[in-house]
């Protein structure tokens, strides 16, 4: 598959060795800009390669976000670093004094099968596991899943279609179609990994000429459609980490989509829990997705459900909340945001039901 | 012929032409790459409409790669599918008509570069206002604002039936104690989808001659179109068919993108090509128009119905394309299925500022039928009869012809009935399903090929000749386009059938106008029902030829023998056998090469009636189809899945049991697309899902068990007995889906497609209903 990708992209592409001298020049049968590739063998050669085109590259892990919008001349990098040759980030690695670490070049059908994460931290593998389909879970990978650009039906369009349209805020644009008179996009995050790995209180690490940084994923999304991330032009998401003590919650991610396939999440919702032996619930976390320009935490549900019974009154309480927490706007055409609100707490109550009810 | 055991047909037989499909090695249109080849990319309108004031196209000429430049001037002769509806030129003239509208092309040395010359191409437009519904359309009173300024009020077409007396109808239903029902619809516009997008390369030639390989379900009317457009003879000019990735109705004529490589080619001398991205085939679209229905239908207390009166509006977009023929459909064939003595039909074609639609799988019958096929379950609930039963009552008789004077021969609706009512359990879960599970019945039918052409020829509709050779090897050379629906190796099981020889001798050689003879296209459901008759008859044509050497080698009469398995022989007396490959040698030494012939002409009686717009609507024959849909809905949220699908086909016969099968689950999949989840979402005249990511054809792990019946009814004339099997059942899906799911939950859509907030939304308000009425029964059939 990634050969394949590649051998597409090169196509379109002056093709170059890491020294940067041109291997290849193809044909240009796609439709998309010139780029040069660079193909880093280690993390620091990519690390390098960003300090010196900074904003003017791009990140190719899967392609499967990147690739797309590039087509439709969202995205015009002059160049593109492919880290596929980076192994050191593929790495899904468990030990019980340091818990889990996924490389962030993971393929999300890897994370999806993996023994140990379907087994102790069941939450990851349900997310994975519901990502597009499976041939993009074949070529998608954990750091570009988190890394996900935010989608709105204004935005994710032809370079023809947004110039007849006038283009919008996100890209080229002044005005946002969603809400018009506004100065800030709305644009929804839509990764699905994102709310799994928030519920269990993930941490990730950078990468990037300042040397590395760890920060919490919840610190990490900026619910804002065009900043999206702290991550300045020159960092790589190198890995996301998930502590020992969260081996073992139950856990479980809802998505409402139109499809049972292919399509990106309408509204969805992670949850996990800590229950024990006496099948009693010590702590439980509950984020949400595709619901707001980035993933989110939703605050107050411990308090709700921990030490009480799970009565048809309280998981409406939490359906409350939930649809508190996300604001879902016009920046789809495939549902209405009163019946994505509407789902976003549905999920919630479903969620909590199956991780719960003993 | 109803005891009569076959070796070719009737089997399960995979795609002949499936091998290199499955391996890759296919040349599809895009495949094609010749030496020197350009590349071409259209300029479209920004706006829904608007008046060109100036084009400017030097700066994009000078872009060095750019090659050439073509606008309307290039190209000025007016066209379009139907001798009635000639509203189309290669490029805008004078104004453009909704967003995507073709406004110039460019060829380059790539892609990309002709991409860039896009943009350097400058055009002033004056914004016109846009009618977006034809509500608007239809309100205009300004000539100089119409769409079209010789379609009046936007309306490009209406027309008005009145068979027997739909008055004295409904009073017969109220006076026998059933009921009338008044009810509205609505379809919203869909398309096809197939996996390949439109494409071709055409070559000019020094010679004057050009070649354009495209992706077309019909090259002798874009062969046609071409002749007209380009001004050069149609000797001139050789259109090939290469591997089609799927049609469905959405390449049924000539598009913009084909005379452009013609006009580009001409121009550079170069092999010029264009492929549309997915955003494009939106663009082109002639798919289903945004319908508008009202109905009204009258049965007695005893079932039967007495009288119907239908209201169609359609959304037709900015041109003609099929328009005519598709607002004549919706009401035409409304009398082909059921019993029906008293129709009235009014039905309205609307120029908007959206792009053309046209024919699409279950052309001009699939809204109407999912409002039909609803309200006659409402009418089955309120006289209180079995909504399959009620469909039994009002069965045609074979061989009749419809108050509207259509023709019908076979007829096997009603064992398809039966039979999914048997296969399902019906009886024991109509209405006995615990709340949130329901089934619900549907049922639908298409034409077996249309008897009259569209392009008001007397000429026979298909033309199949065969060449044996030295090599004793088959080749059939039909101008139907294989385009993933299987006709190649329909021909082939004809053709071997008839000659009595092994598969593999024959080879199928599918639509080039230079060497194979005209067939009217894959459109119209009519390649198995014309092209097989004219294949068999052209086989016949060589047996003969064969038969008179045969019967000197065996010294018998000619009309004593009888070919079958690689074999000659004289009736009942196979011991005395001659091999097939010894009659051909002596038969070529005698005569050389043999070429055999064979054309379809439909009979005149099939035809139609007198009154206006009667030659739309008249099959050949008609195929049958009848449906039963099982679902869960959850109440919760609305969604539902369907669980499963029976359904019975009466495709006359099966020529190929595999294929047959195939297009029938197909055809249940597309419905159930448009049942659930398909919809062109417009904003200003934008569409705003123009790709397959947010135009929700559904996956394959949507997609229910689908039970298949085989209804045979070995049609009179068609060849064996076969009728068509690719669109008949696509339309009954839908009513059945919304059928179960009032049996499921109790509540009634009426718009397409069935999403589950529509369900959660009617849920609510049936909640305050029963609420209001004290809380009677959550279901209503139980």
């Amino acid at each position: 598959m990634t050969n394949l990708c590649l051998r597409r992209l090169a196509w379109s592409c002056q093709w170059r060795s890491s020294q940067g001298d041109i291997l290849s020049t193809g044909l240009k049968t796609m439709a998309m800009a010139s780029f040069t590739l660079h193909r880093p063998h280690t993390l620091a050669e990519a690390v390098r390669l960003l300090e010196e085109h900074g904003a003017q590259a791009k990140l190719l892990a899967g392609g499967s976000d990147l690739v797309v919008n590039m087509r439709m001349r969202i995205e015009t990098p002059a160049h593109i670093v492919d880290l596929s040759r980076l192994d050191e980030l593929r790495a899904i690695e468990f030990d019980p004094a340091c818990g889990l670490r996924i490389g962030a070049l993971a393929r999300l059908s890897e994370v999806a099968e993996h023994d140990i994460i379907r087994s102790r931290f069941p939450v990851i593998a349900s997310a994975a596991s519901q990502v597009a389909g499976p041939n993009i879970r074949n070529m998608g990978t954990v750091g570009g899943n988190l890394c996900l650009d935010t989608r709105c039906v204004y935005y994710n369009q032809s370079y023809f279609w947004r110039k007849a349209n006038g283009f919008c805020l996100k890209k080229d644009g002044t005005v946002c179609h969603v809400a018009p008179g506004g100065r800030r996009c709305w644009a929804a995050y839509s990764g699905d990994l994102a709310p799994a790995l928030l519920a269990l209180d993930a941490t990730i690490d950078i990468a990037g000429p300042r040397g590395e940084r760890c920060v919490k994923l919840a610190e990490f999304f900026v619910n804002d459609g065009i900043k999206k991330y702290e991550l300045a032009p020159d960092e790589i998401v190198c890995a996301v980490h998930v502590a020992p003590e969260f081996a073992d919650w139950r856990g479980i991610y809802l998505k409402y989509r139109v499809r049972s396939s292919v399509d990106y999440p309408l509204a969805g919702v992670a949850v996990a829990a800590r229950v024990n032996e006496a099948g009693r619930c010590e702590d439980v976390r509950m984020a949400l997705t595709a619901v707001n320009p980035s993933p989110r935490l939703v605050k107050g549900v411990r308090e709700m459900i921990v030490g009480q019974p799970l009565t048809p009154e309280r998981l409406e309480r939490v359906a409350e909340l939930v649809r508190q927490t996300a604001k879902p706007l016009r920046t789809t055409v495939a549902a209405s945001t009163s019946y994505r609100r509407h789902m976003v707490g549905v999920l919630a109550k479903r969620g909590l039901t199956a991780l719960l009810t003993p | 012929m109803s005891e009569r055991t076959f070796s070719v047909i009737g089997k399960r037989i995979p795609a002949t032409d499936g091998p290199p499909k499955v391996t890759g090695t296919a040349l599809y249109a895009d495949d094609l790459r010749l030496p020197g080849m350009l590349y071409g990319k259209i300029l479209r309108s920004p706006h829904p409409h608007a008046r060109i004031l100036r084009i400017d196209t030097s700066k994009a000429e000078r872009l060095p790669g750019v090659m050439g430049v073509v606008t309307g001037k290039d190209a000025p002769a007016r066209y379009g599918i139907l001798p009635i509806g000639h509203d189309e030129t290669a490029f805008c003239l004078d104004k453009v008509r909704y967003v995507g509208d073709e406004i110039a092309a460019v060829c380059a040395i790539s892609e990309q570069i002709a991409e860039e010359a896009l943009d350097l191409i400058e055009v002033e437009y004056e914004v016109l206002p846009a009618f977006l519904t034809p509500e608007e359309a239809m309100a205009c009173e300004d000539p100089n604002l119409w769409i079209h300024a010789d379609r009046k009020r936007n309306i490009e077409k209406e027309y008005h039936h009145h068979f027997g007396d739909v008055e004295r109808g409904f009073r017969e239903a109220i006076e026998s104690g059933g009921a009338v029902r008044f009810d509205r619809f609505f379809q919203p516009r869909v398309t096809h989808a197939p996996m390949e997008p439109h494409a071709c390369v055409a070559h000019w030639e020094h010679d004057g001659r050009v070649t354009l390989w495209t992706s077309t379900q019909t090259p002798h009317y874009v062969h046609r179109t071409l002749a007209e457009v380009l001004g050069i003879p149609m000797s001139s000019i050789r259109v090939i068919k290469p591997f089609v990735g799927g049609g469905f109705g959405g390449k049924s004529e000539t598009f913009t993108h084909e005379i452009a490589a013609c006009l580009l080619s001409k121009r550079t001398g170069r092999p010029v090509k264009f492929t549309f991205t997915r955003e494009e085939v939106f663009y082109a679209h002639r798919g289903r128009p945004e319908q508008y229905m009202e109905l009204k239908t009258g049965v007695t207390k005893d079932g039967r119905i007495t009288a119907v009166e239908a209201k169609v509006i359609q959304d037709g977009g900015a041109y003609c394309s099929y328009g005519v023929v598709t607002i004549l459909y919706a009401g035409a064939l409304l009398a082909a299925i059921y019993d029906i003595p008293n129709i009235k039909y009014d039905g309205y074609r609307v120029l908007t500022n959206k792009p053309a639609c046209g024919p699409m799988r279950g052309h001009g019958t699939v809204g109407i039928r999912f409002a039909f096929e609803s309200q006659l379950d409402m009418l089955a609930e309120e006289i209180g009869m079995d909504p399959a039963e009620l469909r039994l009552k009002n069965c045609l008789r074979p061989n009749t012809f419809t108050v509207n004077s259509l023709r019908v021969t076979s007829y096997g609706y009603d064992e398809c009935l039966r039979r999914v009512i048997e296969a399902s359990d019906w009886k024991n879960k109509r209405g006995k399903l615990p709340f949130g599970r329901g089934v619900g019945i549907g049922g639908s039918h298409y034409v077996s090929g249309a008897a009259n052409s569209i392009i008001r020829s007397k000429m026979p509709h298909s033309n199949v000749s065969i060449k044996i050779d030295y090599d004793g090897g088959v080749t059939v050379y039909t101008g139907a386009a294989e385009i993933g629906q299987g006709t190649e190796t329909i021909h082939a099981q004809i053709v071997a059938e008839e000659l009595g020889v092994a598969l593999d001798r024959v080879r199928v050689i599918a639509a080039d106008t230079a060497i194979t003879p005209v067939d009217l296209g894959s459109y119209s459901s009519r390649v198995t029902f014309m092209a097989g008759n004219a294949a068999r008859e052209a086989a016949r044509d060589i047996k003969r030829q064969l038969f008179r050497v045969a019967a000197e080698l065996l010294g018998e009469s000619p009309d004593r023998l009888v070919a079958r398995d690689e074999k000659i022989f004289p009736q009942d007396e196979p011991q005395r056998a001659i091999s097939y490959q010894e009659a051909l040698m002596a038969a070529i030494e005698q005569g050389g090469t043999l070429i055999g012939k064979g054309a379809y002409t439909p009979p005149p009686e099939a035809q139609g009636g007198n009154f206006r717009g009667a030659g739309v609507g008249p099959g050949v024959a008609y195929s049958y189809s009848a449906q039963v849909a099982e679902v869960t809905v959850d109440p919760e949220t609305g969604q539902f899945t369907v669980d499963k699908i029976w359904v019975a086909h009466d495709c006359g016969r099966a020529i190929n049991v595999l294929n047959v099968e195939g297009q029938v689950e197909g055809s249940v999949w597309m419905g159930l697309g448009q049942a659930v989840a398909e919809e062109q979402i417009f904003e200003k005249g934008l569409t705003m899902n123009p790709g397959l990511l947010e135009y929700k054809t559904a996956s394959a792990v949507d997609s229910p068990p689908i039970e298949t019946i085989i209804v045979e009814t070995i049609d009179p004339e068609g060849p064996f007995g076969a009728k068509e099997a690719g669109e008949g059942s696509l339309a009954a899906t839908i009513p059945a889906v919304a059928n179960a799911i009032y049996d499921a939950v109790g509540v009634r859509i009426r718009d397409l497609p069935i999403t589950p907030e529509k369900i959660l939304k009617a849920l609510a308000e049936k909640r305050r209903r029963d609420k209001d009425a004290n809380g009677h029964g959550e279901k209503p059939t139980a």
